[in-house]
């Protein structure tokens, strides 16, 4: 598949719930072969634009295509293509994991047996326990494993980590880091635990009250925030630096610390020599990231 | 302020409580009037005191409430709010509910003290069954259900004037009762383990039914235990059939969802009934039971038995709104759930019909009998209403997608429904005669399904599933 073409498109898709506004004019285009990391508070509509694009949800106003099809009309061909993990578990109880497996994949015709093994296997799942009794980890895991072993060309991850221990959840990353080894899958995955996502994402899209505040590549992102510790060579640092975009600043001991938006690297360079000054860049975590954009 | 006076103000903080409350003073009113209508009472009096079982519920679920959510109560000084805020609920309920006994006729001077302590004290063994209850129980929704109940079998058996006898015969004894009954409520309420017991665990609150995301971690944390006990797994061949069956058809044809579906459904039920022979033995001696209890009713027992399926149905979860995403869109969730209702229908009509007919031959032999001065006789049930499940399922299955948000409406709706549907079919009868023509039975199921199927279609293709 060109990696060119969406296989998402969304134009200002609008859907209200009551009174509030659960997506606001959202315009989202989903490019083949890309880790989408969707981030966003709780409400922010994450989990609302992601059940638009499998189509669980009708806009109000605007359009949503995924695969070439209005999200509304999707049917067994498109599905058969995605897979879907959400934050709710909601499996069928009374099954054993191994009912549950063989179940649901009789649905799929490129159902591959030897990485539901595996994952059975790495995920330590017991396949003769109901699925009723499993505990919540070991429910997300079965989750993911039900939504990746048909190898789909999307896979949508709504809060997929939220309910793993803090191994289950390294482990889960190093399935992910597997999983987007295979070129052209695209995987939009929204978290709350940034500092999971940013190891394995490409693009960025945040989300605020329904809105998207930002939507471009993670590198890209990177490099517009930046954190810049000037240190004065000589004498004191003056009491107005002439630095532009700054975020935050935190000064002691002839040293600040600037938090810098649209960073400009050369041009900082340039500004802190001729103040006599030592700087040194460095880039910001996901999270620090996100806290400046969203507030 | 202190902790308790806190969980006091949740008496009339919490607007929901008015409506109870209204619903409570009117009954108090009948109990009121009840009382002093009458110069020789029969059980008049009891009705406050009987009362206080409905508000020990009340009283017991508020601090439940709070109680289930992690570390309220659990705090340092917190501990023995429970036990604090029940019996000054309870103290001052009862006693003014008491006073009511003062109007008691013919009272002797001695008796003006000693029979409202008697009522008092008797109110509050109701007051600590009603306590108890909300304790034992992980839903408030009982508080509604078990009020007929209560009534009902109190009234059958008389028991209000017995009650209200020894209250005003025995004093003493009904208040050692009484104060025993609240000695070990006061034990069991201020025990160390208490709030550590009920806290966290999955609980439905007063007006949590209205919540939809409560409700579904709710019934997720009641399932878990509940498959846990089970120990029974659906049986292989009940799997190959129906995994066989959807294999057979086409990757992308309805067919394969249209099985898959049925699987869900019925798949664990089926080998429930084939595996344990013991199971097919008590659902044989429950279903006598109902078809004993409702021949003896008379003639509107076999209404009942027909329109029970439509309840039943209510609480089913219907395919269309699955969001554990399988291959298959909104068109093949249309199909599905049209053939499982379908099914459900015809599989719940012919039970229900067979228990009928079981009525048929019992009516010969079955003999009638006196209780209480009444006498009942055994009826044979109208098997020609066969059509009602066919009727009742796909309308309540409408309505079930309509409130899909809001689950308590469903049973809200349901039931005044019904009671229309039934004045209806009283109308019908005697407008058309019986027994009902069949041209008119079809028209009426016809009618039914092409409303499910355009709210289902409506929901299928024009509203949110999930």
């Amino acid at each position: 598949m060109n990696s060119q073409v969406p296989i998402v498109q969304m134009r200002k898709v609008c859907k209200r719930f009551g009174k509030i506004k659960a997506l606001d004019e959202v315009d989202l285009e989903i490019s083949c072969g890309r880790i989408i990391g969707l981030l966003g508070a709780n409400g922010a509509g994450k989990s609302t634009l992601l059940r638009h694009i499998i189509g669980l949800y009708l806009a109000d106003a605007g359009e949503c295509v995924t695969f070439g099809c209005e999200a509304g009309k999707l049917g067994p061909g498109e599905f058969a293509r995605m897979g879907y993990v959400h934050q709710e578990g909601e499996l069928l109880e009374w099954m054993t994991v191994k009912q549950l497996v063989r179940y649901v994949s009789t649905y799929y015709e490129n159902w591959n047996r030897e990485l539901e093994e595996k994952y059975i296997a790495d995920f330590e799942i017991s396949t003769d326990t109901r699925v009723g009794s499993l505990s919540p980890g070991q429910r997300q895991r079965l989750a993911i494993l039900l939504a990746i072993s048909f190898e789909p060309e999307l896979l949508i991850l709504d809060e997929p980590a939220a309910a793993l221990d803090p191994v289950a959840r390294a482990r889960f990353l190093d399935l992910l880091l597997q999983i987007i080894q295979t070129e052209n899958r695209t995987i939009i995955i929204s978290s709350h635990i940034l500092s999971d996502v940013e190891k394995v994402i490409d693009h960025t899209v945040i989300m605020k009250q329904g809105r998207i505040l930002l939507d471009c590549g993670f590198d890209e992102l990177r490099e517009r925030f930046c954190r810049v510790r000037i240190s004065a060579l000589g004498k004191e640092l003056p009491a107005e630096l002439p630095f532009e975009n700054v975020v935050q600043c935190q000064r002691s001991n002839g040293q600040a610390v600037l938090t810098v938006r649209d960073c400009q690297r050369e041009k900082l360079q340039e500004q802190a020599q001729s103040l006599d000054c030592w700087v040194e860049m460095e880039t910001l975590p996901l999270e620090e990231i996100y806290r400046i954009v969203v507030s | 302020m202190s902790i308790l006076t806190v969980n006091l103000k949740h008496l009339y903080q919490r607007r929901g409580l008015w409506l109870v409350y209204v619903f409570l003073g009117f009954i108090i009113f009948l109990c009121i009037a009840a009382a002093l209508d009458h110069a020789v009472p029969k059980g008049q009096f009891m009705g406050f005191v009987l009362l206080s079982f409905m508000i020990g519920l009340l009283a017991g679920v508020l601090p439940l409430e709070v109680v289930t959510k992690p570390f309220s109560y659990c705090l340092p000084g917190h501990r023995k709010t429970v036990r604090q805020f029940i019996f000054l609920v309870g103290t001052a309920v009862n006693f003014l509910g008491s006073l009511l006994f003062l109007m008691y006729p013919g009272l002797r001077f001695w008796q003006l003290a000693l029979v409202p302590c008697s009522a008092l004290f008797a109110g509050l063994i109701f007051y600590w069954l009603g306590i108890g209850y909300a304790f034992a129980i992980r839903t408030s929704g009982a508080f509604v259900g078990f009020l007929p109940l209560v009534i009902v079998a109190g009234g059958f058996f008389d028991f209000h004037v017995i009650m209200e006898r020894a209250i005003v015969e025995n004093p003493a004894g009904v208040i050692l009762a009484g104060v025993l009954a609240s000695a070990v409520a006061w034990f069991l309420l201020g025990a160390e383990g208490l709030a550590r017991r009920y806290c966290a665990v999955p609980w439905i609150g007063f007006f949590d039914v209205w919540n939809r995301d409560k409700m579904q971690k709710y019934h997720q944390a009641k399932a878990a235990i509940k498959w846990e006990k089970l120990k029974k797994h659906t049986s292989p061949s009940v799997e190959r059939f129906f995994l066989g069956h959807m294999e057979r058809c086409h990757h992308n044809s309805q067919g394969r969802y249209i099985w898959g579906g049925l699987y869900t459904a019925f798949g664990l039920a089926i080998p429930q009934w084939k595996q344990n022979l013991s199971n097919v033995f008590w659902a044989l001696i429950a279903a006598c039971l109902l078809v004993c209890f409702l021949s003896y009713m008379g003639p509107a027992g076999s209404p009942i038995l027909f329109i029970m399926p439509g309840f039943m149905v209510a609480q089913m979860r219907l395919p269309v709104h699955a969001s554990m995403l399988i291959s298959g869109g909104r068109r093949e969730r249309f199909i599905t759930t049209i053939t499982l209702v379908a099914t459900t229908a015809v599989l719940a009509t012919i039970l229900v019909t067979i228990l009928a007919a079981f009525s048929l031959p019992l009516a010969a032999i079955v003999p009638e009998f006196t209780l209480r001065g009444a006498t009942f006789t055994f009826y044979a049930m109208n098997t020609r209403l066969f059509f009602i499940p066919l009727f009742m399922i796909p309308i309540v299955s409408a309505f079930q997608l309509l409130f899909f948000k809001r689950p308590s409406l469903i049973v809200l709706s349901i039931m005044p429904l019904f009671v229309l549907l039934y004045l209806a079919g009283i109308l019908w009868r005697r407008a058309l005669g019986w027994p009902i023509s069949p041209v008119h039975i079809a028209s009426v199921l016809v009618l039914s399904w092409l409303f499910f199927t355009a709210v289902l279609h409506y929901t299928c293709m024009r509203r949110c599933l999930v």
